[in-house]
Formats: structure tokens, C-alpha cells, sequence
């Protein structure tokens, strides 16, 4: 859980309002009764840091946090009456940040101990935001045993991925805090929200040197990056693309402003950065998208336009394969039947 | 001419400032030190919207009024006006208020875990049913609660116990009750935030600056609640609520004496400027003489010391101490009585996981008769035998003292059961009701991640109503049942005392939760049998062998 926390923390940190975060806890560590420290989630044994702090917003908390509900929160599929603060408003100007972490294994990660979300259930959901427009670029992040295989299955363009290990390597937690009896944070986000710390708003820092400090050794795991999908060069995208609210104004003159400002884009006022978010056995989530317009809504409109057109076509293939390989069938029961 | 055109304005200006609503922010911070050396602790933040009416909901079609509002919470209003609420309460609780030593709460909503209940005009536009789930949605991403789960599995209309709090219009349509609770709920730092931000002066200043999540949510009880309600004549109020008990004996170890200071971590630094009034009031224990309160309050009505926030000397730290207590004495507290009219229990009986027996056990304090409404809102996961219900009083069977004023059968999947009843308490004895319950099985994907831990059931809610003969009142004014008490700022409190009992836990049957896999793997293998022995008998040949005799 302080793992989902550190990233909330850090992307909050650097400017990203609650409105822009999705954050997923399926656990109530920080108020269960048997928490030592009421209302607190601390990062490491040294409790110097408060990670659950005085102004925190989960957005799905509890049961709430299923695969379907991270999907739906993907793909922007919902009920018209789900506020706006359970929802990924992000449009294709949108920049992505989605980090999970709990329990995994090759190619899934488990949700409440009870279901998972396999990796083609996460490429397919990438694909479909893709298709509608729903990212600029994403930047997923994962930490969790054997994480490497969870983003092998990528097929969408603009995808950045790293995880914690890979393929037949367990993620190790970086220590455990003997009062309250349990492990509180893993190596390698510890290590990643260390040196994020390092990071401000106006950084330059780039994806290259959170990479260059992956080690394998303090990590006791190795930690992987998939950057064939994207189009950028890592070492020129900055951290702040993804985990910072930073937004570029242009300055116009007087005279091109007034003609711009009849133009719908009248401020030039662009904006990225976006964020999700999950952590599985405490299972979390954060997606955050900056651009506040309910681009979402159409979108879902024309996927349910596209699902009532093609069910009859559907329905002749399924039709025509049922008959002619019930019709192999037969015939080669016949034929068994008259051999002699 | 210009004077003219200056009086026009100001004119204008005064109609314009007339004509629109008037705000008002009062806050209110009350203790109460309990009998078991607890302290309750209830902030009150109540905004009112004067002159304003809710939205008719008649015209939900029509292209609403714009909404500007200065102190009134907007985020809360657009929710308000867009569903066309009249009156709102949600209630976001965690632990058990003890009845028998703390009695009755301030605020009357304590049961277990999340409620919400709404009162609602009918409208040909909308239903009210289709708004109720906007309501709780919407809610639901306000209060970072999981509200959106109060389905129609756990909706009900107990209108008998929910009365509304404050008035309906007499304009537009029928009003409905529409009411769910939640009582897996849990309350914790998500919800405050947002809380936090309905208020005009946030946290920053006024009493809203004690609320320290890392100590409110240490505390033996505590729950937060929203309420809004419609007052003819007076216009919409919004009543934040925060109720808490504090432990002082554990903070200072043996000692009932406290300060903000050690129960908040915080003092009052500054005021909350657009307060109109700003108060803390602290009980005053009747009959001990050796408390002391500090610094000396402003006023005092009696009952209580009161501070006026906006002009005392800052910081202020309002402490109160018992001199010459070294220790706390609990066995004062095993010898009380307890302070409400009735004590309830309720237990569900029975090991086996089809069927069981829910009892109540309900005893009259008071050395009058008394009646007391009784609800179960129960999700279908109980289903009631109400032929199997038996009543006895003191060991007697008395079935005369229950009368049954609605009940509405639950539907598996789809409603819940809704059992109403008036019950007649005789003085000075204990009413055991019970009836035999079945626990029903759940669909495979029903059951919850964690389904071995059972699921919550929420509370009965018991209101006790006043006595059979009222003359007897006159005599014993202090068994008065229904509050006469004002608020601090002239309106009548005007909720009846509603008793909430603890939640319950029932286990029910729960499947091997491989099963599919093992049918999956079964299946596959007779498949493969079937398929294997037809394949050999339409395959092979079988020809009669001689074995010749010689050898």
C-alpha cells in the first residue's frame, strides 16, 4: 500500500491536483483498527514520512477495486452517472502515467486475492484508448513479482513500460517495520520514489536517468524497460512529462493574440501529464489526466454504436464455422463407419 | 443629475443585495464528558441559504437557475439542485456508540458504517428512483465513499422511523423516502478531505483547524454526517457535522483531565473571519463540584461554558481538569444506570449456515410503559420467518405488545426485506423477540473478495415514541422522549432520539471457491473417456481369433 501512497505522494508533489489522480486502495490499513498509528501509512521503519498525510482522496476504495472497474476506468466505459472524479477524463493530448503494484506472477496480477488482470486484458485495454483517442502517451509502471511480463504484451504505439523483474524473479520488499509486523515498501519503488525526491517541477531530468539508476543489485531483481513502442528518445522525454503538472504558456503579441483568440485553442495553454495507477494485493490505483473536457462520453457512445452493428456479422461467420465443422465431423464419422 | 443617478445606483445596488439569498456561517464545538470517563466531542458547522427553496422537481427538464453562492458549499448545492434532494443526511460512521454510558448522541445518526437517506419529490421527468442513484453516485465521488454500492438490494423507504427533519414543500408532488446503509463502511482520512473542503474557511482557521485526522480517527467512536434540510420560511441549512469520543484516560494515563491541546494536538490560533458565530461549549458535569474548566469561559447558560472563539485571546486552549482526581475510578461506571430510556441487544443465533434465529432483546429503564418503533432494513442475505415470531415479556409470552405495521418481504437478488413495528414496553422489564431466519445461498459471483469473513448486516433502528399516557409526564419531566432542545442558534432540533443497534455479522454458506477449475477438469476428462471408448468401438475391428489347439 505505501507503495501506490509514494507514487500518489510524488505525482502530487509535483502538481498534479486530486481532480487529475485515480487513485485505487482495496486495503483500509491506514484506519483498520489494528493500525498503531491511526490515519498514518509511513514508507519505512523510520516513520519520518507520512504518506497518507491530511489531505488524501482515494477514489476507489474497498470492494470497489476489480479488474472491471480498472478497465472501465481505462477505457472510459461507464455509467452516466459516475462522477467525474472516478473517471479518466483524458483525450488525445493526454499523458498517461499507470503504476500497479501486489501480487503477481507470469503475465497477471491479483486483485483482492481474488481475480486478476492478466496482460492481454491490459494491452487490449491500452489499444482500445488508443483507438479512441484517450492517451497521448503512456508511461506504466509495475512492481510486482516477475512484472517484466505484464508489459510484453503491448501492441499500442506510444508506450513507455518498465517493471521491477523479470520473467522467474520474485520483487523483495526493502524492509519491514517490527511494530507493526509487516514489510512497508518493496526495493525497487523505494528506490524509484527515492530518487524522485531528487525531482522537482522544473527538472530536467529524464526517463534515461530514472533508468541509468535501475540496479540490480540493490534491487535484488532485475528491472526492465520496453521502449520499442515508443517514439520519443528516452533520454529526451523528461520525468515532468509524466509525473509533473507542468503546463507551457505562450506569451503572443498583442496583435496575434486578438487573432487567435477567435480560434477555439485561444490560449495556447498545453497541457500533459496524466497518471494511473494500481496496487493489487493492497490493490491501488491512480490515473490522472489534465484535460478536464468529457471527451470520454462521445467515445463511449461510438464504441456501443460499433458493438450493435457488428453482432449479425458475427452471428453468419459463427453460423457458417459451426455447420462446416460439424460437417467435417460427420464426414469423417462416416467415413470411420464405412471403412471396411 | 448626477445625485439622481447616484441614488438610482445605490438603490439597485441595495434591491440586488435584498434579493439575493442570504448567507449565514455559524460554528459550534461542544464536550460533554461522559459517565466512563470518555469525551464526546461534537463539531457543528451549519451554512444557511435564507429565502431559497429546494428545486422543484416538476421542472427537472427546464435549463436550471445559475448557482452563486459565498459561504454555502457549491460542490454539495450542484448535487442538491441537479438530483432536486429537499432533505440529505449521510452519515459515515466507525465503532459502536455505547447507549448505556455514553446516551443518546448528539447528532442521532451513529449506526455502524455508511447511511444515507433522502427526501424526494416526485417528478414526471425523472423518477425518484433514477435520481437516488445519481444521488449516490455523485455522493459517492464527493465523500470518496463507496455509496455507489447502495443498490437496490439495500434500498428502502422505513418511512415511519425517517421522518423529515426539517419541512417539505407544500408545492410540486408527493415526497419519497429513499434510504440504504452500508454497514462495511469504513470512515478514515479520504473522507475528511473532502469534507474539509466544504467548508468556507477550510481547515485552516476557527475550530475546523482542530480537526487532525491522526487523532480523530484514534478515537473510540467516530463519524462524520452531512445534513440538509429545507425550513419553511428560513430557506435551505447544511449542517456538517463531526462527532467523536475521545479517550482522555488513555492519552494521560490514568487522568479524565484533557485540553485541545491533548485531544486535537492542535490549539485555536486564529478565527474563521466570515463566521457569524463561533462557539465552543463544554458541559458542565452536574454532580461533581471539583471540575474546573480554564481559561474562564465568556458566558455560561447553566449547563454549559461557553467561549466565544471570534473574541477570546489566541491562541486559545480550552482545557478542563478535575482537581484532586488523581486516577479515574471506573468502578463508578459498573454501578450506573444506564442513561437512555431502553437498552437493545441484538444477536443472531445459530451455528449452522442455512438457517438461524435473530434475537432482540429490548429493556425498558423507565417506571413508565413506553412504545418504541422498530425497524429491520434487512438485505435478502436474512430472510425472516415472520410466522416463527415470538414474543415474551419477563420469561411471559406476550404477543399483544408487538403490533406489526408493515413488512415487505425481501426478493433474493433484488430487494431487501422492510419489517416495521410499534412495540408496547411494559415498566422495569426486558422483551425478548426473536424469530427463525433462513440464510440463503449466493450466486458464485456475488460473494465478496474476502467472502470468508462473513457479511455486515446493518443495524435496527429503534425510536422510542412518547409514553401511552402522557400525564404521567407532567410528573416525570425528565422522561420526556422526543428533544425539545434548540441548537445554538435558535432552530429546534426537531430529530426524534433514534437508537441504533450494533451491526451483526452472519456467515453464509460459502463454495470452494476452485470449483469451477475442478469442473472444468472433470468435464474435460469424461469428454475424453466418452470420446475415447466411441473412438475405439467405431475404430476397431473385432474379428473372432482361433487359436489353433495344436501348440
Amino acid at each position: 500500500m505505501a507503495n501506490a501512497l509514494g507514487m500518489y505522494r510524488t505525482v502530487k508533489r509535483l502538481g498534479i491536483p486530486d481532480s487529475n489522480i485515480i487513485l485505487m486502495l482495496a486495503d483500509d490499513a491506514a484506519c483498520n483498527s489494528r493500525n498503531k498509528f491511526p490515519g498514518c501509512v509511513y514508507p519505512a521503519a523510520a516513520r519520518d514520512l507520512d504518506l497518507y498525510g491530511d489531505n488524501i482522496e482515494v477514489d476507489y476504495r474497498g470492494y470497489e477495486v476489480t479488474v472491471e472497474n480498472f478497465i472501465r476506468v481505462l477505457t472510459g466505459r461507464m455509467d452516466s452517472s459516475v462522477p467525474r472524479s472516478k473517471r479518466l477524463l483524458s483525450d488525445d493530448r493526454s499523458n498517461v502515467f499507470v503504476y500497479m503494484t501486489g501480487h503477481g506472477g507470469n503475465e497477471f496480477l491479483k486483485f483482492q486475492d481474488n481475480e486478476e488482470i492478466s496482460a492481454f486484458d491490459i494491452a487490449d485495454a491500452f489499444e482500445q484508448m488508443w483507438q479512441k483517442k484517450r492517451y497521448n502517451e503512456i508511461f506504466f509502471m509495475i512492481d510486482t513479482c516477475q512484472a517484466n511480463t505484464m508489459y510484453s504484451k503491448f501492441y499500442s504505439p506510444n508506450i513507455l513500460a518498465t517493471g521491477s523483474s523479470k520473467l522467474d524473479e520474485n520483487s523483495y520488499s526493502y524492509e519491514n517495520d517490527m511494530d507493526l509486523g509487516i514489510s512497508v515498501i518493496d526495493r525497487f519503488t523505494h528506490y524509484v520514489l527515492r530518487f524522485m525526491e531528487s525531482v522537482n517541477k522544473t527538472s530536467q531530468a529524464t526517463m534515461q536517468d530514472l533508468f541509468d539508476m535501475y540496479d540490480p543489485d540493490k534491487f535484488a531483481s532485475h528491472a526492465g524497460v520496453r521502449s520499442d513502442l515508443f517514439n520519443r528518445p528516452i533520454d529526451q522525454t523528461l520525468i515532468t512529462d509524466f509525473f509533473g503538472g507542468v503546463s507551457q504558456a505562450e506569451v503572443l503579441a498583442p496583435e496575434e493574440e486578438f487573432y487567435y483568440s477567435s480560434t477555439p485553442e485561444g490560449g495556447h495553454q498545453q497541457e500533459s501529464e496524466s497518471f494511473t495507477h494500481v496496487d493489487s494485493a493492497t490493490t491501488s490505483g491512480a490515473v490522472k489526466s489534465n484535460n478536464d473536457e468529457i471527451h470520454g462520453y462521445s467515445d463511449l457512445l461510438s464504441v456501443v454504436q460499433d458493438l450493435q452493428r457488428e453482432p449479425p456479422k458475427r452471428d453468419t461467420t459463427g453460423l457458417f464455422r459451426t455447420w462446416v465443422s460439424s460437417g467435417l465431423m460427420f464426414a469423417l464419422v462416416a467415413w470411420v463407419s464405412m471403412r471396411k | 443629475m448626477r445625485w439622481r443617478l447616484a441614488i438610482i445606483t445605490y438603490i439597485a445596488l441595495w434591491l440586488t443585495s435584498a434579493l439575493a439569498a442570504y448567507e449565514e456561517f455559524h460554528e459550534l464545538l461542544t464536550f460533554r464528558p461522559l459517565s466512563d470517563g470518555k469525551l464526546a466531542a461534537r463539531f457543528t458547522f451549519t451554512t444557511s441559504l435564507n429565502g431559497t427553496h429546494p428545486r422543484d422537481p416538476s421542472n427537472l427538464a427546464d435549463e436550471d437557475q445559475s448557482q452563486h453562492y459565498t459561504v454555502f458549499p457549491l460542490a454539495l448545492g450542484q448535487v442538491l439542485r441537479e438530483y432536486a434532494v429537499t432533505e440529505l443526511h449521510l452519515n459515515l460512521n466507525a465503532g459502536k456508540w455505547d447507549y448505556d454510558h455514553w446516551g443518546y448522541p448528539d447528532e442521532p445518526g451513529v449506526g455502524t458504517g455508511a447511511e444515507l437517506w433522502a427526501w424526494m419529490g416526485e417528478s414526471a421527468t425523472r423518477s425518484v428512483d433514477e435520481r437516488w442513484k445519481g444521488l449516490r453516485n455523485a455522493l459517492s465521488g464527493q465523500f470518496c465513499a463507496s455509496l455507489g454500492s447502495l443498490d437496490d438490494q439495500r434500498t428502502t423507504s422505513p418511512e415511519l422511523t425517517f421522518r423529515p427533519e426539517g419541512s417539505l414543500p407544500s408545492s410540486g408532488g408527493a415526497h419519497r423516502l429513499r434510504h440504504g446503509t452500508l454497514p462495511s463502511e469504513h470512515v478514515c482520512t479520504e473522507n475528511l478531505t473532502p469534507f474539509l473542503k466544504l467548508l468556507p474557511c477550510k481547515s485552516l482557521s476557527g475550530i475546523a483547524s482542530l480537526l487532525n485526522p491522526h487523532r480523530l480517527f484514534d478515537t473510540d467512536w467516530h463519524g462524520l454526517s452531512v445534513h440538509v434540510r429545507y425550513l419553511e420560511n428560513e430557506g435551505i441549512e447544511v449542517r456538517l457535522s463531526f462527532q467523536s469520543v475521545f479517550d482522555p484516560v488513555r492519552y494521560t494515563g490514568g487522568r479524565r483531565a484533557w485540553s485541545l491541546q491533548s485531544v486535537f494536538d492542535r490549539v485555536i490560533d486564529r478565527s474563521c473571519p466570515v463566521a457569524r458565530s463561533s462557539e465552543i461549549r463544554v458541559a458542565i458535569p452536574k454532580e461533581e463540584n471539583n471540575a474546573q474548566i480554564t481559561p474562564d469561559f465568556h458566558n455560561s447558560d447553566g449547563e454549559h461554558a461557553i467561549f466565544d472563539v471570534l473574541n477570546a485571546s489566541k491562541p486559545l486552549d480550552v482545557a478542563m481538569n478535575w482537581v484532586n482526581e488523581s486516577a479515574f475510578d471506573y468502578n463508578t461506571v459498573l454501578s450506573g444506570v444506564p442513561l437512555t430510556h431502553i437498552s437493545v441487544r441484538r444477536t443472531l443465533k445459530g451455528s449452522s449456515q442455512s438457517r438461524g434465529r435473530l434475537a432482540v432483546s429490548i429493556t425498558n429503564n423507565m417506571p413508565i410503559t413506553i412504545q418504541t418503533s422498530y425497524l429491520e432494513s434487512m438485505p435478502w442475505l436474512l430472510q425472516f420467518y415472520l410466522h416463527t415470531l415470538q414474543v415474551h415479556s419477563n420469561g411471559v409470552s406476550r404477543d399483544d405488545l408487538v403490533s406489526i405495521v408493515s413488512c415487505i418481504p425481501s426478493v433474493p437478488h433484488a430487494r431487501p426485506t422492510l419489517f416495521q413495528a410499534i412495540l408496547t414496553l411494559p415498566p422495569k422489564s426486558t422483551l425478548d423477540i426473536s424469530m427463525d431466519v433462513i440464510k440463503p445461498f449466493l450466486r458464485y459471483t456475488e460473494h465478496p473478495p474476502d467472502a470468508q469473513r462473513g457479511w455486515d448486516l446493518p443495524p435496527a433502528v429503534l425510536v422510542p415514541l412518547l409514553p401511552a399516557n402522557a400525564t404521567v409526564l407532567t410528573d416525570h419531566p425528565e422522561l420526556s422522549l422526543s428533544e425539545h432542545k434548540m441548537d445554538g442558534f435558535g432552530y429546534p432540533i426537531r430529530s426524534p432520539r433514534r437508537m441504533y443497534t450494533p451491526v451483526l455479522l452472519v456467515d453464509l454458506a460459502t463454495p470452494d471457491f476452485s470449483m469451477p477449475y475442478n469442473v472444468i477438469i472433470m468435464s474435460c476428462t469424461l469428454i475424453a473417456l466418452i470420446f475415447g471408448m466411441v473412438f475405439n468401438l467405431l475404430t476397431r475391428k473385432f474379428t473372432l481369433v482361433r487359436v489353433s489347439s495344436e501348440p
